[in-house]
């Protein structure tokens, strides 16, 4: 049982060819991201987060595009504070109550994280109800926030070193102060 | 140039191991392998009902759209060792290539442009790229590992179709999986079904199986029809991969979608019905292109006892190949319908074994009295000379044969009957084997012919000996030819009853969704 030379060589082109593609869709492509960097200044002015939700940045945050998406029925912003501070606003459809979003977000916060302090009413400047907590993992610290607006939940996390983030949350609580729904009845 | 392609008799599947694109593919199929089981492992420690019951929903899933593929790939069968590697392909190495290629495309159009642009175009950009490439080259490299397997364009659409087919039964499993997590409910059960109706039904059947099949179309023209200048046969298989690429293009799109809680089955008539049909319309044509290929070789012979005429029209369809079935269970009980399965079976392989023996330009059976012995191959398109049904003494076998060649088989009669015992037992006119070769059935084979190794011809005696069985045990059971009675407007009925039975079925789906408040 033989391979003629020709078919062999033929083979081996094709069967190169199949690698370079595979090996240009599986690492040529995440490398050609990597490569263009993901943060791009955020601006001043209200940001279109999604599902009707606006926000105002804090001075100085880089918007993270590769993990921001609006959307019109829901909506993801990822801002980083100076400081390397995450600073997350997801907005998905929601119809249960506000204590309801609130044991949402914390079920998703306690993979991984613990939830420390206990949880306070909040008000945004535009009149949103919400509850505000804090939480804490090894190295970070973190606050997180909860809002229904319309057919909306409003989650927002905030993370980072515990130095950066006492320096970073002045800013980010007038910044989430901003938020806003503009559907309608909130 | 026929349109087929058959593997020629020296083809070997161990050849494969000598080439360099089958160690890639295992590579490539063990690597996606690591990290499919890396996944699995990892979502059975945190949902392990949820995982559990979205492997077992999206396996069965897949089970009718084997049945179909298995229906298309009747006549002639691909080895079911290279239909799983195009399986594997999709399910592991496409997924794999995909997901992160996928999350780079949508990066880099997030950068390139903007978030806002991703989230609504992302999807439809990426989908279709990387995808469809990642999984046009596992049909690729099915042809590089088996490039006689790879007979006609059917053959494409079949490992296209099972390559598409892996890639979504894996991507259901990945996206139910992620239902689960995102639903933020722990091991819930309620996002798997909702991924399951949502993605099974309502966005599965126009879905990678078609994109696939429409691909794979395309690389089997650009392997098969070596009769076609090189430029077309590219231009076919880039123009077919376009089409996958278009089609799925517009299904991940907001083009034409109609939005709201409605959207979905909008979309599922204006963007996933169109796709379907059109590429059910090209698969028929070009199954139509192979049956009548095979048929062909069988109408050669023209040898009622091998197939008569109707069975010759009932052959090359899957549905009248069933309504044949079906009228021997109602004709003849269990025995019925099975003997007519078997002389189905037993006929399309002997279609393909003739073929072989023609496709490789040797003659491979003869129709006795039509040529003598060991002289120039008898020309498959000309009519025999005799009437098959009431042959001459010489050379040929009582149209009674077939019972005696049935008493003659094995136990249980599971193996064809040995074409060189059926001469030894003297079934034969005396004589006829020394003079002119091995007669058997309606066949004689000159004796040099039988024992070269290059020949279809003794596979295919067996597989005519076969046939003579089947169809003895038919006789006897009342019941001589595998054909049904045309029913009036048959084909409209069918149509219309189809349509029906997806209209309910989708509604049925759509309720279920809306009862678990998938949104």
């Amino acid at each position: 049982m033989r391979v003629a030379r020709g078919t062999l060589l033929r083979n081996l082109a094709g069967s190169i060819g199949v690698l370079c593609t595979v090996a240009g869709l599986a690492f040529g492509l995440p490398a050609l991201d990597n490569a263009l960097p993901a943060q791009r200044p955020a601006g001043d002015g209200p940001y279109q987060v999604g599902g009707r939700v606006v926000v105002t940045p804090p001075p100085g945050a880089r918007l993270d595009v590769t993990l921001t998406r609006p959307g019109d029925t829901r909506g993801t912003v990822v801002f980083v504070a100076p400081g390397a501070v995450r600073y997350v606003i997801v907005v998905t459809p929601f119809k249960g109550s506000l204590a309801a979003a609130a044991e949402r977000l914390k079920s998703k916060i306690k993979r991984g994280h613990e939830i420390t302090g206990t949880e306070r009413p909040v008000r945004t400047a535009g009149g949103l109800e919400g509850l505000e907590g804090s939480y804490a993992a090894p190295g970070r610290a973190g606050r997180y926030l909860v809002f229904r607006a319309g057919d909306v939940a409003i989650e927002v996390t905030v993370a980072g070193s515990a130095p950066a983030l006492r320096a970073a949350l002045a800013a980010i609580e007038a910044s989430t102060r901003t938020l806003a729904y503009r559907g309608g009845t909130a | 140039m026929t349109p087929v392609h058959p593997t020629p008799e020296w083809a070997r599947p161990g050849k494969s191991l000598l080439l360099p694109a089958f160690w890639v593919v295992l590579m490539l199929i063990a690597g996606g392998a690591v990290r499919l089981g890396l996944f699995v492992r990892e979502s059975l420690a945190a949902y392990p009902t949820a995982t559990l019951l979205a492997l077992v929903l999206f396996a069965l899933y897949a089970v009718p759209f084997c049945v179909f593929v298995a229906a298309l790939d009747y006549l002639e069968r691909e080895p079911p060792l290279l239909l799983a590697t195009a399986f594997a392909w999709g399910g592991l190495v496409a997924t794999s290539i995909s997901i992160r290629g996928n999350a780079a495309v949508h990066n880099l159009v997030a950068k390139l442009a903007s978030p806002g642009l991703a989230a609504e175009w992302g999807s439809a950009l990426a989908g279709p790229t990387v995808e469809e490439i990642a999984k046009t080259l596992g049909i690729i490299a099915i042809v590089l590992v088996a490039r006689a397997q790879v007979n006609s364009v059917l053959d494409g659409v079949v490992y296209g179709s099972l390559v598409g087919l892996g890639f979504q039964v894996v991507e259901d499993v990945v996206y139910a999986v992620n239902a689960v997590a995102v639903a933020g409910g722990g091991d819930q059960v309620a996002p798997v079904v909702a991924t399951f109706l949502l993605r099974g039904f309502l966005a599965g059947l126009w879905s990678h199986t078609l994109f696939g099949a429409l691909a794979g179309a395309g690389i089997g023209y650009l392997a098969v029809r070596t009769d076609r200048p090189l430029f077309v046969r590219l231009f076919v298989a880039v123009l077919s991969v376009l089409g996958a690429m278009a089609i799925h293009f517009l299904w991940n799109s907001p083009l034409l979608s109609l939005g709201g809680g409605a959207g979905i089955f909008g979309d599922l008539f204006v963007k996933g019905i169109p796709p379907l049909l059109m590429i059910l319309l090209l698969v028929r044509g070009v199954r139509h292109r192979e049956a009548d290929y095979y048929v062909g070789q069988l109408a050669a012979l023209g040898d009622r006892r091998i197939a008569t005429e109707d069975e010759l029209r009932v052959l090359g369809h899957g549905h009248l190949r069933a309504g044949a079935r079906r009228y021997a269970h109602g004709r003849a009980g269990v025995k019925g319908r099975r003997a007519v399965r078997r002389l189905q079976r037993a006929q399309a392989r002997l279609a393909v074994e003739l073929s072989r023996a023609h496709g490789v330009g040797l003659p491979g059976l003869r129709v006795s009295g039509a040529a003598e012995p060991g002289t120039a191959p008898l020309d498959p398109a000309l009519p025999p000379a005799v009437d098959p049904f009431d042959p001459p003494e010489t050379g040929l076998i009582d149209p009674t044969t077939a019972a005696v060649a049935d008493s003659l088989a094995a136990p249980g009669a599971t193996e064809p009957v040995d074409a060189v015992g059926l001469a030894q037992a003297g079934t034969v006119e005396p004589g006829g084997a020394a003079q002119a070769g091995v007669v058997v059935g309606v066949a004689r084979i000159p004796d040099r012919l039988s024992c070269a190794p290059v020949l279809g011809g003794p596979t295919a005696v067996r597989w005519r000996d076969r046939v003579l069985v089947e169809r003895g045990r038919m006789l006897a059971l009342g019941h001589p030819e595998a054909t049904a009675p045309l029913t009036r407007n048959g084909s409209v009925r069918r149509v219309v009853g189809g349509i029906a039975v997806f209209l309910v079925a989708m509604i049925t789906v759509g309720l279920a969704l809306i009862a678990l408040g998938a949104s």
